[in-house]
């Protein structure tokens, strides 16, 4: 009898312990408020990005005693659904790194921070940067760097085929392709991998054609445009001539190590950065040509930005440490140390050197990407089209149309 | 009367109007409360987010909370959706592929493991090893695998079947998923067919052998009719978990190339992570539950007729 009732007593203490495992947190209750900031590696030295931000922590704090300040640095794969999780478990950060691709889809969760920045604060940015943080008339974030995808050359191709000049525009790159080709190099790459953004691969092309990807309501896609078919089909030549590497087309996030960017057997591209090629090419080979042209000259280029949430506990605070991290100094040591650009009018940080000087010359050029919260719902249909019409299985108008037919379901 | 006697002394129906004694009351709560916490978690974390899952599908999710009834109009939208149709159509095919695959590869393993032989304790437990290897592991060996001058495609070069990357073909990207698919899950389904044919009298099947009956006849008449219940629950696990095909894809190709290895699970994934729209993953995750269910019950009317 006592025994069955030992089990008994123990089941429940098993089950309450079990289901005392579920409850949440609670509060320290230390009168003091905490800002939680998420951000990821945008200083791609792990130890040099958290020694960043804990001296970046340490001085507020010192400046604002009753005020914490806890940075949490966190990979950038699968980024966002670690900070969808977060805010649908009520569980996500006071502040977030987000870039423009990003903001119209927690548009509805970011406080916004036109009442947190001076007037005086806001004419210093470059319009482009402010421009890229407001949503429907309201500013989504204090824009902290810049960045900017020029096409860049890859001057050792050059010198071995024995070319001096540089492609500027569509038809001087299609013209130079077959010499390249013959000499063993192709002219350019195609990253045409679905899980990627089009703002790097294929909409820089849109636009240069004069095209866009949404009508200026945003609410249907352009991309099947006469300028889209004529970019995608643009993209086919260099296929079909055989003047780019095939597997990049179609391959899921390809190691630059196995292209032939990194065999230094590609003479220019749209896609990568001096940062990402310098290793292999050589700085002194890395060559800015700016950006790309047809009947317009524009590229890709982003701006990062820090955003408030709506369920942030302590919203002056973290407005507090967003103005304190935006503050022109820490903001050029932060970008400096990033290896991107200001996003200050005029504040050019790398006068002394010629490769990011050619860099921060086109940032008045770039394009975010469409700012619309469908922008990366279309990319999911239209990337696979586009690697359909790339791989032959359809025509660059059947390809554009489909994705148009299949963006409809989501534009409504 | 004698006949109620007799089922009563057997114990085999309780006496009528008798009450439980309180010992087996007790027993009983006792075993509850053991119960109880697994059943806990499992209403917490599995029935309890299916069902939230499944009424996602009816409303307008945003990621801060709040939810607009929208009815069946994610339903609609998704009998309209090219993308879902052709998800569904990747879906089938891998299934079609995978399923009667693994289920002959288990069946195959698990009739030569069967009797014993020196070391077939270690040959099973290196069949099962795939089983219990994570597929996010797998699906990056395998990438490799599959990969342009990988051993797969060096292998189909020496066969003169062309050096193609098999993940990078829109024709053979499937049966490539679908063959490690197979190589995760032939482990399992060997172990169920080993236990259903220790069950298999060998009399039967040393009688058979004596009236002149071959390897193939026994197995024909004898074996196979045994394993139907086997083979039937295996039937309906793989197809459920080729259903849910996702880990080997994500891995391996994220749906590419040109949305040939776009697998409904995959599709879901996408809608809510990615797109973050809920709601209409939600939907999918519902279509695909029926989706599942219905195909279960029609392998139940031609499979387990006599299970």
């Amino acid at each position: 009898m006592r025994h069955r009732s030992a089990i008994a007593a123990t089941a429940l203490a098993v089950a309450g312990a079990l289901l005392a495992g579920c409850g949440g947190s609670g509060d320290s209750g230390s009168g003091k408020s905490t800002v939680t900031m998420w951000t990821y590696p945008v200083i791609a030295d792990d130890k040099q990005n958290h020694a960043y931000w804990d001296e970046q922590v340490a001085a507020f704090e010192k400046a604002n005693p009753k005020n914490d300040v806890k940075v949490e640095i966190f990979p950038w794969a699968n980024r966002d659904e670690a900070l969808t999780t977060a805010l649908a478990g009520g569980k996500g950060p006071d502040v977030a790194y987000l870039i423009p691709d990003q903001v119209p889809k927690y548009a509805p969760n970011i406080e916004p921070f036109d009442r947190y920045m001076t007037p005086a604060a806001k004419q210093a940015y470059r319009p482009a940067a402010i421009q890229a943080a407001t949503v429907d008339g309201k500013l989504m974030d204090a824009p902290l760097l810049m960045s900017t995808e020029p096409l860049v050359c890859n001057k050792k191709v050059f010198d071995a085929v024995g070319e001096t000049r540089y492609p500027t525009t569509w038809d001087e790159l299609l013209a130079m392709a077959p010499e390249f080709k013959a000499k063993g190099y192709d002219i350019t790459t195609y990253n045409g991998d679905a899980t990627g953004s089009l703002n790097i691969s294929f909409y820089p092309l849109l636009w240069e054609a004069g095209g866009d990807v949404f009508s200026k309501d945003g609410k249907s896609v352009t991309f099947d445009s006469p300028a889209g078919v004529k970019a995608l089909t643009f993209l086919k030549k260099l296929v079909d001539g055989g003047y780019v590497e095939k597997a990049p087309i179609t391959k899921t996030s390809p190691n630059i190590e196995q292209t032939r960017i990194a065999q230094n057997k590609v003479a220019c591209s749209w896609q990568h950065l001096p940062g990402d090629v310098q290793q292999y090419w050589g700085k002194e080979n890395v060559h800015v040509v700016g950006q790309f042209k047809d009947v317009k000259q524009v590229g890709y280029g982003t701006v990062g930005g820090l955003s408030i949430f709506k369920k942030a506990g302590d919203k002056d605070a973290a407005a507090k440490w967003i103005n304190f991290v935006t503050a022109k100094a820490q903001m050029d040591a932060y970008d400096k140390k990033a290896g991107f650009f200001s996003p200050l009018a005029g504040n050019d940080l790398y006068a002394d050197d010629p490769v990011m000087s050619a860099m921060e010359k086109t940032l008045d050029q770039v394009d975010v990407g469409p700012l619309v919260p469908k922008a990366r719902d279309v990319m999911g249909v239209l990337a696979p089209e586009i690697q359909a019409a790339l791989i032959g299985k359809k025509s660059p108008e059947d390809a554009l149309r489909d994705a148009a037919k299949e963006a409809k379901f989501m534009t409504g | 009367m004698a006949t109620q006697l007799t089922v009563r002394k057997r114990g085999l129906a309780p006496p009528e109007g008798r009450r439980r004694s309180p010992l087996a009351r007790r027993d009983a709560v006792a075993g509850m409360l053991f119960v109880l916490p697994c059943f806990a978690l499992f209403l917490v974390f599995r029935f309890g987010p299916a069902v939230a899952g499944s009424l996602l599908g009816f409303f307008d999710y945003q990621v801060g909370g709040s939810a607009k009834w929208r009815g069946l109009a994610n339903f609609r939208r998704l009998w309209h959706d090219p993308v879902f149709w052709s998800a569904l159509k990747v879906t089938l095919l891998y299934a079609l592929f995978a399923v009667p695959t693994t289920i002959a590869a288990s069946l195959g393993m698990a009739l030569l493991t069967r009797r014993g032989f020196r070391g077939v304790r270690f040959f099973r437990s290196i069949f099962f090893l795939p089983v219990i290897t994570s597929l996010v592991l797998t699906g990056a060996i395998f990438r490799w695998v599959f990969s342009a001058g990988g051993p797969w495609s060096t292998v189909m070069g020496w066969v003169g079947l062309g050096h193609t990357a098999w993940l990078e073909d829109t024709t053979m990207v499937i049966p490539a998923l679908a063959l490690v698919g197979v190589w995760s899950r032939f482990g399992y389904g060997m172990l169920i067919l080993l236990a259903a044919l220790q069950n298999v009298p060998r009399e039967l099947e040393e009688a058979a052998t004596m009236d002149g009956a071959g390897p193939w006849q026994r197995f024909r008449y004898i074996v196979f009719p045994q394993l139907r219940p086997a083979l039937f629950f295996l039937a309906v696990i793989e197809t459920t978990m080729s259903f849910q095909a996702f880990d080997s894809v994500y891995m391996m190709t994220s749906g590419g190339p040109a949305h040939a290895s776009y697998t409904l699970v995959f599709d879901l994934y996408e809608q809510g992570f990615k797109y973050m729209d809920f709601g209409y993953s939600g939907a999918i995750g519902l279509a695909l539950f029926v989706m599942t269910l219905v195909v279960a019950l029609i392998q139940r009317l031609i499979l387990g007729r006599d299970t």
